[in-house]
């Protein structure tokens, strides 16, 4: 009997030794074979290199992937306006089967079947930037532009009293980044008592539409004290309509987004201050937060980057040169 | 477990490979695991030095560059050019724009000749500037000069060196830069005091981004520079350090000239390399000690592999040699247990002259010499029955020779001479009978002799009392018998079954063959017997004291320790009908007889 023991001991040491050099063998296979390389398929709004924000936006998601070893391919439009093509690019990239697909929405509404679609094919969905609507996404990874908004209002209401009034230069109605926005200006000034705020008006992102706007509102209501130019367009044409008009010293402007021309608005004092964002850590963030998707991590849904109020005297702080002037090789 | 019971309820050859396996596996998971270590500390080192002198190279490569820079804003100090403007020697408004023109060539032309400079501007505080851009509009003089490059210049003797910033002398442009600035009057010591100026070249930061950029160091690793004010230089993820998404230790780094350190930033671990420019950049190489992992696996996996397949070998070979060790055990065991059976003439082989071999060699003598007690014992055995039976065998019972003797001096003195002549006739031939030659079996034919004279003295001592007959098969007459089986039968059937008889009783012998053996029966048609009776009849010890029921237990006895245990007498009775002994033996004839 015990030698009968002895020998099922002895055997099964034996297949432990077997198993154990089976699985050694195994895990260098695999590791030869299988170095875990995550594919993600990057689509920003637009792949126009001259759009600042986009091309840092790629600096932060070219920094994960070489951070985290995934196989990042950028797919997209030539401009930011063309929605049926970014659905197109997104069916083919549900061909490809990434791991993932990191997505700035160009549209709010019309991208959310294709999310379903990429979702059904079990591909982690990651938007950035701009989300969709129902928030079909794994995690929305975003500046807080309520947040933003709130921030802007905050340096206007500093520089103006509580009974001056205040237009909104906004930028294309049903955004839910210009809606956003606004509610947080909106918010903001109401709350500080500022109440005397004119209709919104809408440059539909261009500079030229609201330097005019700007140029009749301030013929028609010289008692306007201050304007907020909820995105890059808007905010310089309301400046440049200022500067040209002389009222720099009367009529408070701030703004959002960056741009040289912005520079100089702050620069030459027409302008407070402008609210920009943080492509970079979205870019960054996104690429993260998709492999943690894809890892098998829970995430948050949505994600603050954060922004930032700059000012003349804050401008060439090294935190905010990065910002503001980001280097582009 | 207590060890000793371990190994005691297991046989040799499993503890033997056991123990070897143990001491195998301990050895090569030691050397194993050793091997590792030392591998992955050389990896570990070769990777440090590796960093290191990366790191010393991009560090010469900046030191080189800023001081080509240095030596640039040496030789455009020393140019008439410059001088002649900045000291205002010509005369009137047109000479002096005439000088600022030339001047601005002059730098243009230093400018053009290098891709890796951005601009060179001289500024002082009275109101002279000159940069390599004619046409481009210089920034208000007093916001120049509040710039960082120009205090920083002025603070400080020889070459002040700013960290990577945008620069902002001219309108609308903002590039990123080195900014590297001296103030004038250091050469152009003939100069009073106050007529301060600086001299700026701003280096391309493309320039250091491109080479930090290029520096691979594992999959992961990255070069930063960080300036002796502590803020970054150059870090390929600077946006995160300042959204705080990520740290560096920046004090440790400052503390250090240079070397390795490791540092804990969140969950993981980093390895500085640090070195230090003439100017005070630190340049830090950081890699992942966990990049090594890739490399650190492998050398795991092979150890791994190494230890496994040579643990494997060694078991084996140890199972074999604990088998070899065990074998003449084993074999020693088999005999052993050959013995335990009963077969003596074995012998183990002697293998060797090792302790085994002793051991076997002891076995052997060891059967040899039961052998020999077991032979003497049988041969005791085989004497002692043959006494026994001698013994036995002269059972005549003087009490038969006594009442014979009896009748036949009652038969003289009534004058029977007839009767005693044929008695004594009958007593003699039976002595001689029973006296014999010694031997043990006798033809059937010779016992039935010897009954009839028995038969003939009884009959007439009981007076006629019976009669008998003798019916046995002609061809059983040869067959051998034991000597004097038959006389204690026919005396019982006289005794217990005729003589108690008021009738005249009859005995009948009966014999013959059925198939192997031979049955020779006893039959009487007397009192009969109660089976109590006929058990106690086979049971009865010898005992020569009681009657001739003695008699019958003998003759069963002799005939089981003769024949077997197969052979012997067999009873049937029934009250007042009377009794058959049945006497059963082998079927023997002459020649076969041992």
């Amino acid at each position: 009997m015990s030698s009968l023991w002895s020998k099922i001991g002895l055997s099964a040491l034996l297949v432990i030794f077997i198993v154990a050099l089976g699985w050694v063998g195994y895990r260098m296979f695999m590791n030869d074979l299988d170095p875990k390389v995550r594919t993600i398929i990057y689509v920003p709004k637009t792949i126009d290199t001259s759009i600042e924000f986009w091309e840092v936006m790629k600096q932060g998601v070219a920094t994960a992937a070489k951070e985290f070893g995934a196989d990042v391919h950028t797919v997209g439009t030539d401009t930011e306006l063309d929605v049926d093509k970014q659905i197109q690019l997104l069916e083919q990239a549900i061909e490809e089967k990434p791991d993932a697909i990191i997505l700035a929405a160009t549209d709010y509404y019309r991208l959310v079947p294709v999310a379903e679609q990429i979702k059904a094919a079990g591909i982690t969905l990651i938007t950035v930037d701009s989300g969709l609507n129902g928030g079909v996404s794994e995690s929305f990874i975003a500046t807080d532009n309520y947040e933003a908004g709130r921030k802007a209002a905050q340096k206007l209401i500093e520089n103006i009293q509580s009974d001056d009034q205040v237009a909104i230069m906004n930028f294309v109605p049903g955004s839910a980044t210009a809606i956003e926005r606004e509610k947080g200006v909106r918010d903001a000034l109401s709350q500080n008592g500022v109440n005397l705020v004119q209709d919104t008006l809408y440059s539909n992102g261009s500079s030229k539409k609201a330097y005019q706007l700007t140029v009749d509102l301030l013929k028609n209501q010289p008692q306007i004290k201050g304007i907020i130019g909820l995105n890059e367009p808007s905010t310089l044409g309301a400046g440049l309509a200022i500067m040209a008009m002389g009222l720099k010293s009367k009529v408070k402007l701030v703004g959002f987004d960056n741009s040289s021309s912005e520079v100089q608005l702050l620069e030459n004092e027409t302008m407070l201050g402008t609210v920009i964002q943080k492509p970079f850590t979205m870019g960054y963030l996104a690429v993260k937060t998709a492999l943690e998707v894809v890892s098998g991590h829970k995430v948050a849904p949505v994600m603050d980057t954060g922004s930032e109020f700059i000012t003349k005297e804050n401008m060439y702080t090294s935190e905010n040169e990065k910002l503001m002037f980001p280097f582009i090789e | 477990m207590n060890p000793h019971r371990f190994f005691r309820s297991r046989s040799i050859h499993n503890n033997i490979a056991i123990s070897f396996s143990l001491l195998i596996l301990c050895t090569t998971i030691v050397l194993s695991y050793t091997s590792y270590r030392l591998s992955s500390a050389a990896v570990m080192g070769n990777s440090v030095a590796y960093t290191s002198q990366l790191i010393e190279q991009v560090k010469l490569n900046i030191e080189n560059y800023i001081s080509n820079m240095e030596s640039i804003a040496a030789l455009v100090l020393t140019s008439s050019d410059l001088e002649r403007y900045v000291k205002g020697s010509s005369s009137g408004q047109e000479g002096k724009v005439k000088d600022k023109q030339l001047a601005s060539q002059y730098l243009r032309s230093v400018v053009q000749s290098r891709t890796d400079i951005s601009s060179i501007v001289y500024a002082s505080s009275e109101g002279i500037t000159v940069s390599d851009r004619l046409d481009a509009v210089l920034k208000p003089l007093p916001e120049l000069i509040a710039q960082e490059w120009y205090q920083q210049a002025l603070n400080q003797t020889g070459v002040a060196v700013s960290s990577s910033h945008v620069q902002h002398l001219f309108q609308d442009e903002y590039r990123w830069v080195v900014s590297i600035s001296r103030k004038l009057s250091d050469t152009f010591s003939e100069m009073e005091a106050d007529r301060q100026g600086v001299l700026l070249v701003d280096l391309n930061y493309s320039v250091i981004n491109n080479l930090c950029k290029q520096i691979e160091l594992g999959k992961r690793g990255y070069v930063f520079i960080v300036d002796p004010s502590g803020s970054l230089v150059y870090h390929p993820q600077q946006q995160l350090i300042y959204s705080q998404l990520k740290f560096e230790q920046l004090e440790t780094v400052l503390g250090i000239k240079s070397g390795s350190v490791t540092v804990n930033t969140g969950n993981e671990q980093k390895l500085y390399t640090v070195d230090t420019t003439s100017f005070g950049w630190k340049i830090v190489g950081v890699t992942y000690p966990d990049d090594l992992v890739a490399n650190k696996q492998q050398m795991q996996g092979t150890a791994a592999l190494w230890g496994a397949v040579s643990l494997i070998f060694a078991m084996a070979i140890s199972v074999l040699l604990s088998y070899a060790l065990t074998k003449p055990l084993k074999n020693l065991e088999i005999n052993m247990k050959k013995a335990e059976r009963g077969e003596f003439d074995i012998r183990v082989e002697i293998e060797s002259t090792n302790e085994i071999g002793k051991l076997a060699r002891t076995f052997n003598l060891m059967i040899m010499k039961i052998k020999e007690l077991m032979s003497q014992i049988v041969m005791e055995q085989e004497m002692k029955r043959v006494s026994e039976l001698k013994a036995l065998q002269a059972q005549i019972k003087p009490h038969f020779l006594y009442n014979t003797l009896d009748s036949i001096i009652w038969m003289a003195e009534t004058g029977k001479m007839e009767e005693v002549v044929e008695m004594t006739s009958s007593l003699s031939k039976l002595m001689r009978s029973t006296i014999g030659e010694g031997e043990e079996l006798i033809p059937i034919a010779r016992e039935l002799e010897h009954i009839r004279h028995y038969l003939t003295i009884q009959n007439m001592r009981y007076r006629h009392k019976f009669t008998y007959s003798i019916e046995v098969d002609e061809d059983i007459l040869e067959c051998s018998i034991l000597k004097l089986v038959l006389q204690p039968l026919v005396e019982n059937a006289i005794y217990h079954g005729i003589k108690h008889n008021p009738e005249q009783g009859h005995i009948l012998i009966r014999g013959k063959k059925e198939q192997n053996d031979i049955t020779i029966q006893v039959i009487d048609n007397g009192v009969g017997m109660n089976p109590e009776q006929m058990n106690k009849l086979l049971l009865q010890k010898a005992d020569y004291r009681i009657g001739s029921g003695v008699g019958v237990a003998n003759v069963n006895h002799r005939i089981q320790l003769y024949f077997g245990d197969h052979y012997g007498l067999s009873f049937t009775s029934e009250m007042e009908e009377g009794t058959t002994v049945i006497l059963r033996i082998p079927a023997l004839y002459e020649e076969e007889n041992p």
